[in-house]
């Protein structure tokens, strides 16, 4: 693997003696016996005697999420014997973490999640290191995740997910040394999944988008006229009412004062209608969207990510091929199964995306149809002629974008002709994607 | 209005349980059974949320291996006792749980003290063998007091729930619709028959709630078929036909919600067998003073179904989302809202009878708690589970073991390989632990004599135990199994004592607050393929 040089800060932990004190007799013996001894499941790969000292020591671990997930995650790893871990995360502790993110305390509130992960563990577990960054996963480079031998991944964004899995996808460029295994869990109330991506072999996460449940969203003219829920006068506060009244001010669904005024303007119009059910609880739910969160499905998830990690560094175990789903509200279910790889994939695939679409189509209208299509989802799709270069409707810089915004009214079949490719790029992902168009 | 600081910790696990779940765990009492790696992240998993409290009893002292995988050790702690050690760093998860930690051999306590274990509220335990076990398993089932026993082995985690009944209102299904388009009742009969569809104008008909749409032409549907539902296959498609010729323009959403509801609301409204079941239970039948309020409120309901009820549940009372304007909705969630609040009434009122006929006051049982139950009446739950004394001695799952144990999918031969270790251990105060599986290739890998004996006798425990169940048919790859199990030796691996934690910890939580469905009554995870199994044992 490449050697890489690392730009990041690596804490000194306040008790020096931590990291020179020896391992004491008996630490890894749990760990050993299967490390020193072969078993009937075992990879081919597998060689006894050399699992402690050649794998774990050698070996380098990125973190991405030092949340929910991303706790577990570093616990389990150090205690499993890696020695060499690094954790990215951009946020800062909020006490609704503490009732599951349990590095963290109450007077850790405020500070970055990274680093005071990373110092906890350290200052724990005698021996191992644990670099941060706090930051975005989008500051690093290709060169920076080379130098790790596996990444997981515990997340909680969507769109972070798909940079991470297109970047190591991206990265791999035919050359089996760049390939590094992506470990991605995810959580949501008593659900969650753990999956193994090997990039370019086996599906990736762009393969399952449409595995996705779409987020909630409600009609703009249902919260303006015709509001029945709680929701949609939360949603009438937040959408319609904020721009209104407090125009020149950003709103800020972290800021309880903020969440306060959508709460009581939220009320007023459920007291109008006769609607029930608004309160301060649900409006931050609405506004912030927020998924529910517990310590038990956190702890299944990241353990099976970390038990994969450590059966893939050590060979000692086959590991899981591909996908875990797990449902824990109604008795304990799992289904594990091989999610396949898809040929049109806008990430890992080899085949050209096709699109039928209605004759009479606007460009706007197609945009929309990209933004929604369940296998696409692009933020800010920008459209490029492939056979001519020729600039559909580019997003930005904002000098493309004004140029060719009257695009947007005019039909799509004027620019581009039936069997024609359109070239698809999103500043938000590393994408870029083929779309055949034929009319119907 | 100001949120206070519990409830924005709490925030995250309150939209799942809510304040009365919350309620339930913080004045739970948790006891674990040593202070074992999997019986710590189960701690873990439980203070975080906020139990009440916990005890760890456990009269062993750390040693190396003990600080090597447990996060809440480390090496200074290495000679002192394990339940004081774990419990200092458990209780800094939480500081609204209070922790406890009794320096005492678990075993010694179950022989000379039993009645020490009926204080808690759950009893979790780790790492005890099959003679104590079973003696704790009978002291708390005599007592009703949850007992869960959880084993973690290499790769491979166990646990199992033991308790005599448990009961839920608090399912959370995912859809609760209960509208009675088949039986309607009067107000909203009435309601959907005074609504002259032909007399509103575009706007207004394009904003008639469905269920009303579904109300007005099956009742005229009924007029014309002497007030039978549809029943047949074309029946109900004539029932579908009837509705779009009702629409005035092709995309009235309204009425394409109609439609795509017209076939479940034919379907003749009826109590599921379940729900018969629970109703038709002796413990329904026969209350007495030491009744619980789950049975006494279930006897209310079925004393109304078959009273004022008519045949029907109490209604839910919550209306869908739909396309509707604001004072259609609102009109339709008052006349539902309305009724479920009568039958509510009227099963309050029954309630009350039986308190005071079994000499009960009537505060006995809380107006929300029937309110609740009243609204969920659909969906409760009642599990009873088998003892650990049948599983084990007088009536062994047998038939059922054999059949699972013949698919290679399914992960029951680790239940026969724990049952044998423990054997193996009560023999030796030890698990078989040693290299027994080598690479015939590889000539510096052979088989030591020692290993041989050690694969040999496990190997003869499960096969008495496989006769003793008469399972005649070995099961394929038995010996890879226990080649994969001499070489665990015991041992408890970080990840899958994280991953037991998690499982563990969310079924304590469904037994303590009686929300959300528990398993009935074992889980095997097999942490090689990634697969678990429920069985019933
Ligand atoms: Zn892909």
């Amino acid at each position: 693997m490449a050697a890489t040089q690392m730009q990041t800060d690596i804490p000194t932990p306040q008790d020096a003696t931590d990291t020179v004190k020896k391992d004491w007799p008996g630490r890894w013996s749990n760990m050993n016996k299967f490390l020193d001894r072969r078993g009937p499941f075992c990879d081919s790969g597998f060689i006894p005697g050399h699992g402690e000292d050649i794998l774990l020591n050698q070996c380098r671990i990125l973190v991405i999420g030092a949340g929910g997930l991303g706790c577990e995650i570093l616990k389990n790893l150090a205690l499993s014997g890696f020695k060499e871990i690094e954790v990215i995360d951009m946020d800062t502790i909020d006490v609704s973490n503490l009732n599951r993110q349990f590095l963290f305390r109450q007077s850790d509130v405020g500070s970055p999640k990274a680093k005071v992960a990373a110092e906890f563990i350290m200052k724990r577990v005698a021996g191992v290191k644990v670099s941060y960054y706090y930051g975005k996963i989008q500051d690093k480079d290709e060169d920076y995740y080379l130098g790790f031998h596996l990444i997981i991944c515990g997340l909680d964004s969507v769109e972070a997910r798909r940079w991470i899995n297109a970047t190591l996808v991206n990265m791999v460029q035919d050359d089996p040394e760049r390939i590094r295994v992506l470990i991605d869990g995810g959580t949501e109330g008593f659900k969650g999944q753990a999956r193994v991506i090997i990039p370019t072999i086996t599906s990736c996460y762009e393969c399952s988008l449409e595995m996705l449940s779409k987020p909630t969203s409600y009609p703009i003219c249902t919260i303006a006229n015709t509001p029945r829920l709680p929701e949609h006068c939360i949603e009438w506060a937040s959408v319609l009412q904020w721009p209104k009244l407090r125009e020149n001010e950003k709103m800020d669904t972290d800021d309880p004062i903020h969440i306060q005024w959508l709460y009581e303007t939220a009320l007023a119009r459920a007291k109008e209608f006769d609607i029930t059910g608004v309160t301060y609880s649900l409006t931050q739910g609405v506004v912030k969207n927020i998924i529910p969160a517990i310590a038990s499905t956190n702890a299944i998830v990241a353990a099976s990510c970390c038990n994969e990690a450590f059966k893939i560094i050590t060979n000692s175990q086959p590991y899981l091929n591909n996908y875990m789903m797990y449902t824990g509200n109604e008795g304990v279910y799992t289904f594990t199964f091989e999610h396949q790889k898809k040929s049109d994939c806008p990430v890992c695939g080899i085949q050209n995306i096709s699109v039928e679409v209605k004759r009479d189509i606007t460009v706007e209208d197609f945009i929309d149809f990209l933004k929604e299509k369940p296998d696409i989802q692009l933020k800010k799709p920008s459209l490029t002629k492939a056979s001519t270069n020729e600039k559909i409707y580019w997003q930005s810089p904002p000098f493309f974008e004004q140029k060719t915004r009257p695009n947007l009214e005019k039909k799509l079949s004027s620019i581009v002709e039936e069997g024609d490719d359109i070239l698809i790029t999103d500043s938000s992902l590393p994408i870029s994607l083929t779309v055949k168009i034929s009319y119907v | 209005m100001n949120i206070d600081k519990k409830t924005q910790k709490y925030d995250r696990q309150l939209r799942l349980w809510q304040a009365s779940g919350q309620l339930a765990l913080e004045t739970s009492k948790v006891c674990l059974i040593n202070g074992t790696a999997t019986g710590c992240e189960i701690l873990k998993d439980l203070i975080l949320p906020g139990i009440g409290s916990f005890t760890v009893v456990d009269g062993e002292r750390v040693d190396g291996s003990d600080a090597g995988i447990n996060f809440f050790l480390d090496a200074d702690k290495i000679g002192s006792s394990r339940a004081q050690a774990v419990t200092e760093l458990l209780q800094e998860l939480n500081e609204d749980v209070k922790g406890y930690h009794f320096v005492e051999d678990p075993v010694v306590l179950i022989e000379n003290q039993p009645e020490y274990f009926l204080q808690f509220t759950i009893v979790i335990a780790t790492e005890l063998h099959e003679k104590f076990l079973l003696k704790l398993a009978e002291i708390l089932w005599n007592a009703k007091v949850p007992l869960i026993v959880v084993r973690s082995i290499g790769f491979i985690g166990y646990f199992r729930i033991v308790v005599p009944e448990h009961t839920v209102v608090e399912t959370h299904p995912e859809n609760v619709v209960d509208l009675r388009i088949d039986t309607p009742f009067p107000a909203i009969e009435k309601y959907a028959k005074n609504l002259d569809f032909d007399s509103l104008d575009d706007t207004d008909h394009a904003h008639i709630p469905y269920v009303i749409i579904l109300l007005k032409y099956l009742d005229q549907w009924k007029r014309e078929h002497d007030g039978n539902l549809p029943k047949t296959y074309s029946e109900k498609k004539e029932y579908q036909s009837i509705i779009a010729r009702g629409k005035r323009t092709i995309d009235e959403e309204n009425f394409g919600e109609a439609l795509t509801n017209a076939w479940k609301a034919c379907t003749p409204n009826k109590i599921t067998r379940e729900i018969q079941e629970i109703l038709n239970d002796p413990a329904c039948e026969n209350i007495t003073t030491k009744s619980s309020s789950f049975w006494i409120i279930a006897r209310a309901i079925r004393d109304f179904v078959t009273n004022e009820g008519q045949g029907l549940l109490p209604l839910a009372g919550s209306v869908p989302d739909m396309k509707s304007d604001t004072t259609g909705y609102i009109t339709l969630q008052t006349i539902y809202r309305q009724k479920a609040k009568e039958d509510a009434a009227a099963v309050r009122a029954r309630v009350n009878d039986i308190l005071i006929s079994i000499g009960r006051t009537t505060d006995f049982i809380r107006e929300e708690e029937i309110d609740s139950f009243c609204k969920h009446a659909a969906y409760i739950k009642v599990i009873r589970y088998r003892s650990l004394q049948e599983e084990y001695i007088s009536d062994p799952k047998k038939s059922e073991i054999n059949r699972w144990i013949q698919d290679p999918q399914e992960n029951i031969i680790y239940y026969v390989l724990i049952r044998a270790i423990d054997r193996f251990y009560e023999s030796h105060q030890r698990y078989p632990d040693a290299a027994t599986f080598f690479n015939g290739d590889n000539s510096e890998e052979a088989a030591s004599e020692e290993s041989t004996t050690e694969f040999k006798e496990l190997k003869t425990n499960i096969q008495s135990m496989l006769e003793e169940w008469k399972i005649t048919n070995s099961p394929e790859h038995l010996d890879d199994f226990i080649h994969e199990m001499c070489r665990a030796g015991g041992s408890e691996l970080p990840n899958i004592a994280a991953l037991m934690g998690g499982l563990v910890s969310q079924e304590a939580i469904k037994l303590i607050t009686h929300q959300y469905i528990p398993i009935n009554n074992t889980i095997i995870f097999d942490g090689v393929k990634s697969t678990s199994s429920t069985y019933v044992l």
